[in-house]
């Protein structure tokens, strides 16, 4: 084992964790005022974290080169490329903080540190080739968001649903790690090389077994239903910029792991998983959509949709071909841009005193008090619900393409007429904002972070965001190839 | 002659576009400018090409079809747009631009006061562009297009007092009728083109007379493929020229404005399905049967209408009878294959039958617009202009005329139908001669009797709603003196000069076209079929025959004068004595009660069935209805399972594990 | 033999005792239970030759951390009868998915896959060392195969303890009742008290 070479494929985690290693000398000496410094310096070593993923991103770099620590962890393509959303999303995440937190007296260092591990934590998880690399570098992100969904600890919300996510968290930790027993007994091997050699022929009832908990305790991180029960009371509860995260980054890694484990590792046995990733997609459509719709709060809604683009995105999985995670990656893209605007367009909905737009009943009329703001939100509601010509028309369909190439029509006619069931929820934003009568709450001023957040990810959903669609599937190609190496 | 035929066709289109969507932005006067104008130019281009056919003042024109442009490509199917001018369309031409622009130029005076006249006058264009495009298709596409042209028009000018129930029941009453109609018709084009491979209507004629004899299999009979075809083209010439059984829009279609009435349910739309059958003669002439349906129809149309023509009391109804009535004469004509006298009696009844109209029109103006006759009365003194042009037009349909001398319009076509439906010698020319003859009689009584009701006798106005609104009386305030003290007063200039044009038209329009309409193959120059025999035994038919008519004019006048001047209360009593006959054809027949209890109510029941069983029943039920609900049910479901409590989330999270396990394991 | 009646005896106490830690009232007892079934899977441990991990199940989760959870439970001022309660309620429905997970696994394992239970031989790089102890296998293993992991499982305690740290601690300032000698002493009669005489039939205005 040569350990340069290791070395220098995890150069983007050792930054990350040196990083964070120095900052939180930085945060402990310099004190809670320094919670600006630190998030910028943060913000700093994930963008330089990310430049350094160019080359690999660029060249589709995949294969034996990759693999570090004797195949334990892959910095290949496909890790790249979702490393590259999870750090984008992660900088979004620091820019819109601060305010946040400044306005509640809560901002201290450590929370940017914090977000530093997290994102450590899922880079770890998209790059893992071995069951242990999976669990740490997933508990480590989990930790951190535990900590970070608490954050604001004298708010029983916030510690409540920091609560709940740990319990929830850890039983799915337990499911996951007894799957990963289960198949560690039956195989021998910890690696997913060697998973999908034991695996290839007939499999064992104990591996299908070790397969379902371990893709069961995937499923909870990406919010896949029926492992979805926590993702709305966190979101609501979490402080705003954490549920911004939550949105973002951990699904990208999480949906990262989970394809490069059901395609690696399992990559011999498609069709028993299948059934049951097609049943998650489903079943996340269709609960984020019904649950969206019954919703006053607008965090819980952002929640549920969620959840409802999960189930798209495992649509392409569900395809298990070149084209499929092809077509995921390209849906995880838009869904962070998504994803990311409506949040931070949600933490720009604050009244003078600081209080949280929370309702549809608070933005009601909004068009008329800010209408670029209500302009930008319309952009984006119609992109989630996937109205052409905005580019989450574009995610929508390369995944049902995906699928039906995949000769999976039916699941992509459901999944298309469901989308028509979530189209309500967004339209309803669309309606609510431009038709209603103007409710009394003011709007307050943003500052400027939050507004070119917003007027990116705008421009990125809208039509302009056609452009970069020839040289985003490129890339999500090249990445997407490193999961099919082996016949 | 062929940018003349391009400008006669398309001019009026060009006026109804722009006064249409110019509308009040044009303003009335422009409109009304543009159109008129319109169509006076079309006239204006028109008689010439007729006189040329005719070979009269030197002119001279010849059979043109004029390319407009290709329409339809589509494997074997293609077919251009072209107008075909022969003699045929000719005739249609200066009918239609000549009563269209009189029409047109009436409507000055009669529209006067109605708040939407741009739309009416571009609609009376558009008509006429219709029509127009009928009578010169070239193809049975194209007349079918022209065909429906004028069931719209139709439907927008009967239907123009869009705010009064009454007229847009008519107007859906005649556009759902002529659907059956039409129905048949595409039936019979689509027909024809199956048999002969082509919708050009001159190859049609061409190859008709080889179809004759072959028969087509339906249902498991073998048909004679051209009676078949006929009939089908026939029935929809039945819809368009309300015969009966499919007559009933017609009476109704009054409601829309007098002018209309003139125009479209008297002169010329009503009579596109004469023309079609006159068109397609050469192919007729091949389905004897068809032939024999449509000698009976028309016979029965002719007898039938004029009966229930006797009995009305609103002026405009028995002027529609009437037309009903003589439409059948036309039919008969050419189902005995006197073509050319269906033509000439569809020329001159445009001309006689307009003038009616208008000067019925003139007369409801002058009253006030009430249309019922039982409220008129010694008018002739009042409004004298419309009283001698109405005089006219009755001597023209009763067919006044004195032998070898001369004769008003409807003399000289309609003895030419009776004589031709006897010089037949079948059974049904037997048939149709008598029934027509009756009918005659009976078209003497009702015609003088509307003269007589309307013009002679003493005024009862007075009994007329509008006229008490209009002086403010009730008939116990006027007392003794039954005008009320109203007075009638003489249309203006603008409808007065069509009602002098037309006028014209009914005293001459018989005596000098006779010659050329019924004895000169040489002017219809092969654009119908002419039966060289059947015209050689008309003019041979024995004396008492060609007497008919005359006579049987003369006991209609003279049974009208005793009742309705001699000594009124005869039909009173006629009344009391024949009460079940007089009710039966004063209520037309029960046809529209028939009409009602056998189609409308089942077809109402019908659709009522698929709306509520079928559509709210069924698909709105499982569909968007249900589909709402069930998304309901299913957000209600999943708010309920977000409880927040932790130990619910970790049992649903835990049952979807030991589901997932289980469904791998089966 | 012997082997063999000591695993089945290990592994029939392991999972008595961890169904009675759930199903203990007492929570005191529950830690109990706990603490024997830490035993028991410890002498699986001895039994599969891992005897340092026994010994680590032993000294750390024996000692220290269920210990631990007895000073915990025992100072946390619980209603047993609530608790009992709302475990009685959601008993049933906990047990039918238990028996079901039970069924399906005993399916799964079953019988004959009991006995062959192979848990296969390490190659490559974390071949166990012959000879060697069971400490320096793991040492070897832990710095030289793992050491990435190792490294990453240290960050993740890192986190752990900052994230406690962040959640719980209050700064001092935030404290009440701190006394202030200095300012106490500093303090002067006339900053804290006012001489008032007031007109009769007015009171005073503060």
């Amino acid at each position: 084992m040569d350990y340069s070479i290791s070395l220098r494929l995890i150069a983007p985690e050792i930054l990350l964790s040196v990083s964070g290693l120095v900052l939180l000398l930085v945060a402990a000496w310099g004190g809670q005022k320094t919670g600006r410094l630190v998030s910028i310096l943060s913000a700093a070593a994930l963008f330089g974290a990310g430049l350094m993923l160019f080359p690999t991103l660029h060249l589709g770099v995949v294969g034996p080169d990759t693999f570090a620590f004797g195949d334990q962890f892959r910095a290949d393509a496909f890790a790249a490329f979702a490393k590259a959303l999870i750090y984008l999303a992660g900088i979004g995440c620091l820019m819109v903080a601060p305010t946040y937190f400044d306005r509640l007296k809560a901002m201290k260092p450590e929370y940017p540190v914090l977000l530093l591990f997290a994102v450590l934590g899922m880079s770890i998880m998209v790059s893992a080739s071995d069951f242990l690399t999976l669990y740490i570098g997933l508990e480590l992100n989990s930790l951190a968001a535990y900590v970070l969904a608490a954050f604001l600890r004298n708010d029983t919300r916030s510690a409540e649903s920091g609560l709940k996510y740990f319990v929830l968290g850890a039983l799915a930790s337990g499911i996951l790690l007894y799957g990963m027993s289960l198949l560690y007994g039956f195989t021998g091997t910890t690696s997913f090389e060697g998973v999908r050699v034991a695996l290839s022929g007939e499999m064992s009832t104990g591996m299908l077994f070790g397969l379902i908990f371990v893709l069961a305790g995937l499923a909870f991180k990406i919010s896949a239903v029926p492992f979805h029960m926590w993702t709305p009371d966190v979101y609501e509860g979490a402080p705003t910029p954490v549920t911004t995260f939550f949105a973002t980054a951990p699904k990208v890694a999480a949906i990262a792991l989970t394809a490069r484990v059901a395609l690696d590792a399992f990559g011999t046995q498609v069709d028993a998983w299948r059934q049951v990733v097609i049943f998650a997609a489903l079943a996340s459509i269709l609960v984020g959509a019904l649950g969206a719709i019954g919703q006053q709060n607008l965090k819980r809604l952002l929640a549920y949709s969620s959840i409802n683009n999960v189930g798209f995105i495992l649509i392409g999985l569900a395809a298990g071909t070149v084209g499929g995670v092809g077509a995921m990656l390209v849906y995880l893209a838009i869904y962070v841009a998504m994803s990311l605007g409506s949040f931070v367009a949600l933490l720009m909905l604050r009244d003078e005193n600081g209080d949280a737009l929370a309702t549809f009943a608070d933005i009601s009329g909004l068009s008329a008090k800010r209408p670029a703001l209500a302009w930008c939100l319309l952009a984006l509601m119609f992109s989630l619900a996937g109205i052409p010509p905005l580019l989450g028309f574009f995610g929508k369909f390369v995944v049902f393409q995906a699928g039906v190439e995949a000769d999976m029509v039916a699941l992509a006619a459901f999944g298309i007429a469901a989308s028509v069931i979530g189209a309500f929820y967004y339209i309803k934003f669309v309606k609510v904002m431009f038709f209603d009568d103007a409710s009394e709450r003011s709007v307050a001023d943003s500052t400027t972070a939050h507004w070119v957040l917003l007027v990116v990810t705008t421009a990125i959903v809208s039509p302009l965001g056609y452009l970069v669609t020839p040289s985003l599937g490129d890339l999500t190609d090249k990445a997407a190839s490193a999961l099919f190496l082996l016949p | 002659m062929q940018t003349s035929i391009l400008l006669i066709v398309f001019l009026p289109l060009l006026a109804a576009i722009v006064g249409g969507l110019g509308n009040r932005a044009l303003g009335n006067t422009v409109v009304k400018s543009l159109t008129t104008g319109a169509l006076f130019v079309s006239c204006a281009l028109s008689w010439p090409i007729f006189l040329g056919f005719l070979g009269w003042f030197g002119l001279s024109a010849e059979t043109q079809v004029v390319p407009v442009m290709t329409w339809v490509q589509s494997g074997t199917l293609t077919f251009d747009w072209a107008l075909r001018v022969d003699t045929l369309t000719a005739v249609m031409l200066v009918v239609i631009t000549t009563v269209s622009a009189l029409v047109h130029l009436y409507s000055w005076g009669y529209m006067e006061e109605d708040p939407d006249q741009p739309r009416f006058f571009a609609y009376l264009s558009l008509f006429t562009f219709a029509m127009l495009m009928l009578v010169t298709a070239d193809n049975l596409v194209q007349m079918f297009f022209g065909w429906e042209g004028v069931g719209l028009a139709s439907y927008l000018l009967i239907g123009f007092w869009f705010r009064k129930p009454s007229a847009n029941k008519a107007a859906i009453k005649a556009f759902v009728v002529n659907r059956v109609g039409d129905l048949g018709f595409m039936l019979g084009i689509f027909g024809t083109y199956l048999v002969f491979q082509t919708t050009s209507i001159p190859e049609i004629l061409a190859a008709a007379p080889g179809m004759s004899g072959s028969t087509i299999g339906f249902l498991g009979y073998r048909l004679q493929t051209m009676d078949i075809l006929c009939i089908l083209l026939f029935i929809g010439a039945m819809g368009k020229s309300a015969q009966l059984g499919l007559h009933t829009w017609l009476p109704d279609a009054m409601e829309g404005p007098t002018p209309v009435s003139a125009l479209i349910h008297a002169a010329t739309m009503v009579t596109a399905g004469v023309f079609m059958v006159c068109r397609l003669s050469p192919m007729f002439e091949t389905a004897p049967v068809a032939l024999g349906v449509v000698t009976f129809i028309g016979a029965a149309t002719c007898f039938f209408a004029a009966t229930i023509g006797t009995t009305q009391w609103d002026i405009k109804r028995v002027i529609a009878y009437s037309t009903c009535s003589q439409l059948g004469y036309m039919f008969f004509a050419a189902g005995v294959g006197a073509y050319g006298a269906a033509m000439f009696h569809l020329f001159t009844h445009a001309f006689f039958k307009a003038l009616l109209f208008l000067g019925a029109g003139s007369v409801i103006h002058a009253m006030h617009h009430e249309q019922d006759m039982r409220y008129y009365g010694n008018l002739r003194k009042h409004i004298p202009l419309t009283f001698w042009a109405m005089m006219a037009g009755t001597l023209a349909i009763t067919g006044v005329g004195v032998l070898y001398v001369f004769g008003f319009a409807g003399f000289y076509s309609k003895d030419a139908i009776l004589e031709a439906a006897y010089a037949r010698g079948t059974g049904l020319g037997n048939f149709a001669f008598w029934a027509g003859a009756f009918a005659a009689l009976l078209t003497s009584f009702y015609s003088w009797r509307l003269m007589f009701l309307t013009f002679w006798g003493r005024p009862r106005w007075i009994e007329s709603e509008h006229i008490q609104h209009s002086v403010h009386k009730t008939p116990e305030e006027a007392g003794e003196d039954t005008t009320g003290g109203y007075h009638p007063h003489e249309s203006p200039a603008s409808m007065l000069v069509p009602l002098g044009v037309l006028t014209l038209g009914a005293i001459f329009a018989g005596f000098l076209f006779t010659g050329d309409f019924i004895d000169s193959e040489a002017f219809w120059g092969g654009s119908i079929y002419y039966n060289e025999n059947l015209i050689h035994a008309l003019h041979g038919v024995p004396y008492w025959v060609k007497l008919t008519a005359t006579f049987v004019m003369l006991t209609g006048f003279a049974i009208a004068w005793f009742a309705y001047i001699r000594d009124t209360s005869i039909p009173g009593k006629f009344v009391e004595q024949f009460r079940l006959v007089h009710a039966f054809v004063y209520n037309k027949w029960y046809f529209d009660e028939l009409y009602h209890a056998v189609f409308v109510k089942p077809a109402f029941w019908l659709g009522r069935q698929f709306w509520l069983r079928g559509d709210k029943g069924l698909i709105d039920r499982f569909g968007p209805d249900g589909a709402a609900w069930a998304v309901a049910q299913g957000s209600a479901v999943a708010k309920r399972v977000q409880s927040g409590y932790l130990t619910s989330y970790a049992l649903i999270m835990l049952l979807g594990l030991v589901a997932a396990i289980t469904w791998v394991l089966m | 033999m012997i082997q063999t009646i000591a695993f089945y005896l290990f592994a029939v106490l392991v999972i008595a005792s961890a169904v009675m830690v759930i199903m203990a009232r007492n929570p005191v007892h529950s830690v109990l239970w706990l603490i024997l079934a830490f035993f028991n899977a410890a002498g699986l441990m001895v039994l599969v030759g891992a005897e340092f991990i026994a010994m680590l199940l032993v000294v750390v989760y024996v000692g220290a951390v269920a210990v631990l959870f007895l000073f915990v439970v025992m100072m946390l001022d619980i209603d047993f009868a609530e608790l009992r309660a709302g475990f009685v309620r959601n008993f049933p429905l906990g047990i039918a998915i238990a028996l079901v997970l039970l069924a399906e696994l005993v399916l799964g394992i079953g019988a004959y896959q009991a006995g062959n239970l192979d848990l296969g031989t390490p190659a490559g790089d974390a071949a166990p060392m012959l000879g060697e102890s069971n400490i320096e296998n793991l040492g070897a293993l832990l710095y030289g195969k793992y050491l990435f992991l190792f490294e990453t499982a240290g960050i993740i305690l890192l986190v752990a303890m900052v994230g406690a740290i962040v959640l719980t601690h209050r700064p001092p300032k935030t404290q009440r009742g701190h006394q202030h000698i200095g300012k106490q002493n500093a303090r002067r009669p006339e900053d804290a008290t006012v001489m008032k005489q007031p007109e009769v039939g007015k009171g005073v205005e503060l």
